[in-house]
């Protein structure tokens, strides 16, 4: 991760007449320029410095994101979708300078069909509260990056999570969007039906596409029905080899594993003592197991042998939905809990993801890396992806500090796409990676910056992320 | 249907400079010009679409595809690339001003990963042939198209084809991870990754379903699932074919995601008895087939749940395959379904419109209204689960008026399935057969990006130009069509 200095980009200058172009188009109350409010809206959960927008927009309607974006596009001014900030890559900072659109006031679910398993909800609505609207029709929307993230932030950075060994990630989930394009342009990409080979698949290409090609504003989201019984259950392993093996064993024999989560000892220490709880301090695994009784009791079965099988000392299961909740809770915290360890720590956090018949071997070497390091790097993943986390642990205020950190970062991404991993599984490039980008899929980026520039001639649309041009 | 009006003539000096230039590293043999030679070529699966193209590719190595593609740019000679030609919706159409790429020659598997559960082969593989070569691990790939036996799993990337399993284990889309190609430029690309994701732009879900308009693939690697320990089908008859189509809404609404959820009416069933006697209850008007799959346990707990909700649909008869014979045999009807209906009509047509699955049984009310209509027979066949229908318009090619009505009828329904939130096409692509119906179902805004994208890819317009996206012309052109009824504005114009 390059830390980006402020004089390294170019800010663009704020045109006064946009001020009050935007003030006519909402209202001066739904336009901000106070410093505390683009403070707010010029820091995500990276590590990277503060770069405020010059102005925050709150529309609350697709229409009116249109007109702010023409007035923007007008003035080739930059624009920059906002959704709740939590994302890692420093997706949302005005690096170039801009217009903050939050769309946290778009905050109602559309529509629920029941029937065909899906819902429309505006950008802004979160996952948590998409989940309590729904709670009443048996379905849940399962894909939980941990934070309450809104769907159209994660939408757009291609989130997944906890759940998506099985649900898979937001590519999977997200069925049609309503976009707001550079122009300020209107489309709605893909259809409400299962299926649909009419055309380019702008759905998902607009997935993942971190705010660059246009803003989403509205998302059909796939649901799922409620599993009719869930069972987790918490495994401890003598190694972090013998933990990766046995999830790789239970994907190969099918079993369909909803949640797997991988910590190893430090990890488990610094939850303990964030969410005072007192899980044995060795490499753990969290296995949660949905579907049928019958179903969840051989899966967790079958799961439990195999444990067993590796070495491991015993396999705690916590059926009570409290029990669960409060064991995945702490597992959400994780990240929090690791910067506690050392106080006033930033943490530099991979994201590198590999073919899961390679896990075991890249969790082995990256070990090694990390004990000759001496450094404090807790691991934890979502491994039944193989899609694992370190949390280098470095001190803000010692520039070589940072640097040896991002260089242990950099030897793990060579070493995932040695492995033919990649060195993003659900953070995505923001400008965290976009040097990696490269290193990954060579001339294929010269591809994405065509697509980019075919879509947002004037690079107005949150500048300065994944593709530099 | 949009069948073109003429077809250009073989330009034969062009054909030989483009031939010299390519036999210049290829062997003969895989450079074809000849009438006899180039003529099996001339369609893919939707056949009412012919034209002989100016040269056929045959390459077998990733260089020679390479320079084929620069030679073809730097001539500005269109370039259609096409795998095993079974397409619905002429997306394999050649050019008379053109070469055929076919990929036929790339029929390798280059890796198996057994651990990672994915395969890495090349376009001209069959989609049956990778679920063979793995089957001693226990393992297949999903997607089972009908053609499965026959379709090349590049023509499935190209296609986003589905399948009967589909519902459960979703399109290609999903069950490809990384495709390697070439852009018309000869540059080598490689989209997607071995792994879970993979940053940047999404190009892999852009170029699946792509229609051979973006780049040439050269290399696919797909995912592989376990094989389930047990699989059985139900056999549910219905009286009426709208209780039918909302007993599948109510399948699904109850929680259950089976494994393939086909829908036959009664027309069907008789031409599929009379050709394989897959024992279908011919009395029903309308039946389906649930099937499920996975432990032994979970089957016998969702065949009991799905008979609960269809019963309680209105279900007349039920039967659940005791065997893997009796499985097969069940599903032996609905994979012949259209060969069965070949049989009784001298021609048919296919459409592939798709629909929010509650709307099912509105969507067939209003193919029957249209059957009394157009004075046509329509026996329906479909991807029930998936809301994905095949309606079969029968009729007689010959007879100018039937086929002038089969055309009103197709664009009605397909116009239906739009206005009920769905797509004119689920899984057969949009190719030359449905560009203009791709005007109703998207706005200009929404087309233009369609073009940009294009033009992102491939700047000149060379690669399989005149597929799956209309031209503005076109959209206008389509829409004074309506105003007269059908009457073709301008026939003199050459319509691709």
């Amino acid at each position: 991760m390059n830390q980006p200095v402020a004089s390294k980009f170019l800010r663009r200058e704020f045109p006064a007449a946009l001020l009050d172009e935007l003030k006519a188009i909402l209202g001066a109350e739904r336009v901000s320029v106070a410093h505390a409010v683009r403070e707010h809206h010029g820091k995500d959960e990276s590590s990277f410095p503060y770069a405020l927008p010059d102005a925050v927009v709150f529309p609350e309607s697709t229409e009116e994101v249109s007109k702010v974006v023409k007035a923007c596009a007008a003035h080739k001014f930059p624009v920059i979708p906002y959704g709740t900030g939590t994302s890692l890559e420093g997706h949302i900072l005005a690096i170039h300078g801009g217009v903050s659109v939050d769309v946290s006031r778009m905050n109602n679910v559309l529509a629920v069909h029941a029937e065909d398993l899906d819902a429309v909800v505006q950008a802004g609505v979160t996952r948590k509260a998409l989940n309590s609207h729904i709670k009443d029709t048996g379905l849940f929307f399962p894909v939980d990056p941990g934070a309450d993230a809104s769907i159209g932030g994660m939408s757009a950075t291609r989130a997944s999570g906890t759940a998506a060994v099985r649900y898979g990630t937001m590519k999977e989930n997200v069925m049609a969007l309503t976009v707001v394009m550079a122009d300020g342009r209107i489309v709605k990409t893909g259809r409400r039906t299962k299926k649909s080979s009419a055309g380019y698949d702008l759905t998902r290409l607009f997935v993942g596409s971190e705010g660059t090609l246009g803003i989403i504003t509205e998302v059909t989201v796939k649901l799922y029905p409620q599993p009719e019984a869930l069972s987790a259950a918490v495994c401890c392993f003598p190694t972090m080899v013998a933990a990766a093996d046995t999830v790789i064993q239970a994907i190969q024999l099918g079993v369909p594993v909803a949640r797997c989560d991988f910590v190893d000892p430090l990890c488990v220490r610094a939850i303990n003592q964030f969410s005072k709880l007192s899980l044995k301090e060795v490499p753990t695994v969290f296995f949660e197991f949905h579907g049928s009784e019958s179903g969840v009791k051989e899966q967790a079965e079958l799961v439990q042998q195999l444990a067993t099988e590796n070495g491991a000392e015993n396999f705690e299961w916590a059926t009570k939905p409290e029990d669960r909740t409060r064991l995945w809770q702490a597992r959400h915290d994780a990240y929090f809990a690791c910067l506690q360890l050392q106080p006033g720590s930033r943490i530099v956090s991979t994201d590198v993801c590999v073919p899961i018949s390679r896990l075991a071997e890249c969790l082995a070497e990256t070990e090694k890396d990390i004990a000759a390091s001496g450094r404090l790097v807790p691991v934890l993943g979502h491994i039944g992806d193989g899609n694992f986390h370190l949390c280098i642990i470095v001190n803000p205020d010692d520039p070589a500090d940072i640097h040896a950190g991002e260089e242990m970062n950099h030897r793990l991404v060579q070493r995932a796409i040695a492995m033919e991993g990649t060195c993003t599984g659900e953070h995505g490039i923001g400008m965290g990676k976009m040097e990696f980008l490269r290193e990954e899929h060579g001339d294929s980026v010269d591809v994405m910056r065509m697509v980019k520039q075919a879509l947002d001639p004037d690079n107005i649309m949150n500048p300065g992320k994944i593709i530099a041009l | 249907m949009n069948a073109p009006s003429d077809k250009p003539i073989i330009d034969l000096a062009r054909q030989q400079a483009v031939v010299a230039r390519l036999r210049a590293f290829m062997p003969a043999a895989q450079v074809l010009f000849a009438a006899e030679d180039t003529l099996p070529y001339e369609c893919d699966g939707l056949s009412a679409y012919r034209q002989v193209p100016m040269v056929v590719a045959l390459p077998n190595t990733e260089e020679q595809v390479s320079r084929i593609l620069s030679i073809c740019y730097e001539m500005q000679v269109p370039v259609v690339p096409r795998g095993a030609g079974t397409g619905l919706s002429g997306g394999a159409l050649p050019m008379g001003d053109g070469v055929l790429l076919s990929l036929a020659k790339f029929n390798q598997i280059v890796a198996i990963d057994h651990a990672a559960r994915t395969a890495r082969v090349q376009p001209g593989v069959r989609n049956l042939a990778i679920s063979e070569a793995v089957a001693h691990l226990g393992l297949y790939y999903a997607p089972d198209p009908s053609s499965q036996i026959a379709c090349s799993i590049g023509g499935n990337v190209a296609e986003n084809s589905g399948g009967v399993h589909c519902l459960k284990y979703g399109l290609t889309v999903h069950n490809v991870l990384k495709v390697k190609g070439y852009t018309i430029t000869g540059e080598a690309v490689e989209f997607g990754s071995a792994a879970l994701d993979s940053p940047g732009y999404d190009l892999l879900a852009l170029i699946i379903g792509s229609e051979g308009m973006l780049a040439v693939t050269t290399e696919v690697t797909v995912k592989l699932v376990p094989k389930p320990e047990r699989q059985q089908v139900i056999l549910a008859s219905f009286d009426n074919v709208e209780k039918a189509g909302n007993a599948v809404a109510a399948v699904i609404a109850a929680g259950i995601i089976p494994a393939g959820l086909e829908m036959m009416d009664k027309p069907a069933t008789a031409a599929v008895e009379e050709y394989v006697h897959a024992g279908y209850d011919l009395d029903a008007e309308a039946i389906l087939l649930c099937e499920s799959d996975g432990t032994p346990e979970e089957v016998a707990e969702e065949i009991a749940r799905m008979e609960a909700v269809l019963s309680k649909s209105g279900a007349t008869r039920f039967s659940v395959s005791a065997s893997e014979p009796e499985r097969l045999k069940a599903w032996s009807g609905r994979k012949a379904a259209f060969p069965a209906v070949g049989r009784i009509s001298p021609d048919y047509y296919c459409m592939d419109g798709t629909i929010p699955r509650k709307s099912l049984g509105e969507i067939l009310l209003f193919i029957a209204a249209m059957e009394k209509k157009y004075g046509l027979r329509c026996p329906n066949v479909f991807h029930a689960g998936d809301g994905n229908l095949h309606p079969l318009i029968l009729f007689n090619a010959n007879d100018p008026d039937e086929l002038h009505r089969t055309e009103q009828f197709a664009g009605e329904v397909l116009e239906k399935c739009v206005a009920l939130g769905g797509t004119i096409t689920g899984e057969h692509g949009v190719g030359i057969e449905k560009i203009n119906q791709m005007c109703i179902q998207f706005s200009a805004g929404e087309l233009a990006a369609f073009r940009a994208v294009k033009i992102a890819f491939d700047e000149r317009g060379l690669l399989n130009p005149g597929k799956n996206i209309p031209s503005l012309h076109r959209c206008a052109e389509f829409g004074g069509m309506h105003v007269h009824d059908g009457q073709l504005p301008h026939p003199e114009l050459p319509r691709f």
